[in-house]
């Protein structure tokens, strides 16, 4: 198991040497989003003005602020969702340990029987 | 711990570690878009047919690439800031551990309730049982409780020694007379290991550090019988 780990860690892309495609998170779906509108703005300006170099800077422009939108997106999204996971651990931990107590905010505590021996 | 060949970082075993790890690839993924975006230009460069003598200068693109630098470089600092004061956080600890550095071992002092000390040698190449790792593996390790806040005071008995977990994201000089503070939070029980990180003499590369995260219920019983034994 941990040689199958290691060999899919292994598999992992690593672009221009620098960004491991397949094994960081939201890195993958950044550039594929960012090819995309590399893809469109180009196409998009060539349509239109028939400009090659031009609409080829426009395309790069495009990969540009396609990637890093799409990233930003993904990882703020990301980091909520872990914000709300790291909150449900913790209301579950909480909620069995103060049971049945005063802290308890879900169910309230058993009125307590009166106390026969008291005065 | 690591594999052969590995470049990346080990898995993270505690929150600050996941947020080390998140903030590398976000300060990665700036830098891949630095690096095409440099690419692009000199390649749009050397390719191009245009020859001008006679620019002097253009407002628009000093503008440009004034302000775009700024902005990147507060895009990585904010987040690098953040983490920064996140890894000076002690939040009530449960335990304490003292981490001494000797040449060539360390050991450790759990005195917060009884006095329990011992030694960490590594183990030898020749002792090792099949399974565990040429050196790395310790005599006795390190055992901490699973999820509980942990504070390790690091100091050292001669030279300077520096006590690292890459997993934890601990990296702490261990300085002869300075008691150093950090603390830390494992994520999941396992075992996790480090080596000296600070040139100590003949033997440095011989000192390795093994973090033990058990269930409390299991600390409290390897602590009963370290004191029995003791």
């Amino acid at each position: 198991m941990v040689e199958e780990e290691q060999s899919n860690k292994k598999k992992g892309f690593k672009l221009l040497g620098i960004l491991d495609v397949q094994n960081t998170p939201c890195a993958r779906e950044a550039l594929l989003h960012g090819s995309v509108g590399s893809l469109a703005a180009g196409l998009l300006h060539f349509l239109a003005t028939s400009r090659v170099k031009r609409s080829f800077d426009v395309g790069f422009a495009g990969f540009m602020l396609s990637t890093l939108g799409s990233w930003f997106y993904c990882r703020i999204s990301n980091a909520q969702l872990r914000r709300q996971q790291v909150l449900i651990q913790d209301g579950i931990k909480n909620k069995l340990l103060y049971e049945g107590t005063r802290v308890d905010t879900v169910s309230k505590p058993k009125d307590q029987e009166p106390c026969s021996s008291c005065p | 711990m690591a594999h052969p060949s590995q470049l990346g970082f080990q898995d993270a075993a505690s929150p600050v570690m996941e947020e080390l790890l998140h903030f590398h690839d976000h300060a990665l993924m700036i830098v891949l878009l630095i690096s095409t975006l440099v690419l692009y230009i000199i390649v749009a460069m050397v390719s191009t047919k245009l020859t001008n003598k006679y620019i002097l200068d253009s407002q628009e693109i000093e503008i440009v690439w004034t302000i775009l630098p700024a902005v990147i470089l507060i895009l990585i600092a904010l987040p690098s800031l953040r983490i920064l004061y996140l890894m000076d956080e002690v939040n009530d600890p449960h335990l304490t551990i003292k981490a001494v550095g000797h040449q060539w071992y360390w050991s450790y002092e759990y005195t917060d309730y009884e006095e329990l000390a011992f030694d960490s040698y590594m183990v030898p190449t020749q002792d090792l049982l099949p399974g565990q790792f040429r050196l790395l593996e310790t005599d006795h390790r390190m055992v901490v409780p699973v999820e509980s806040p942990t504070r390790i005071l690091v100091s050292a008995e001669d030279v300077l020694h520096s006590w690292a977990v890459p997993s934890l994201g601990i990296k702490m000089d261990a300085v002869p007379g300075r008691l150093n503070q950090t603390a830390f939070i494992t994520s999941r029980p396992g075992l996790f290991y480090g080596q000296c990180s600070e040139i100590c003499g003949a033997n440095h590369s011989f000192m390795p550090i093994v973090v033990e995260a058990v269930p409390l219920k299991h600390f409290e019983e390897w602590s009963t019988l370290l004191l029995q034994d003791a």
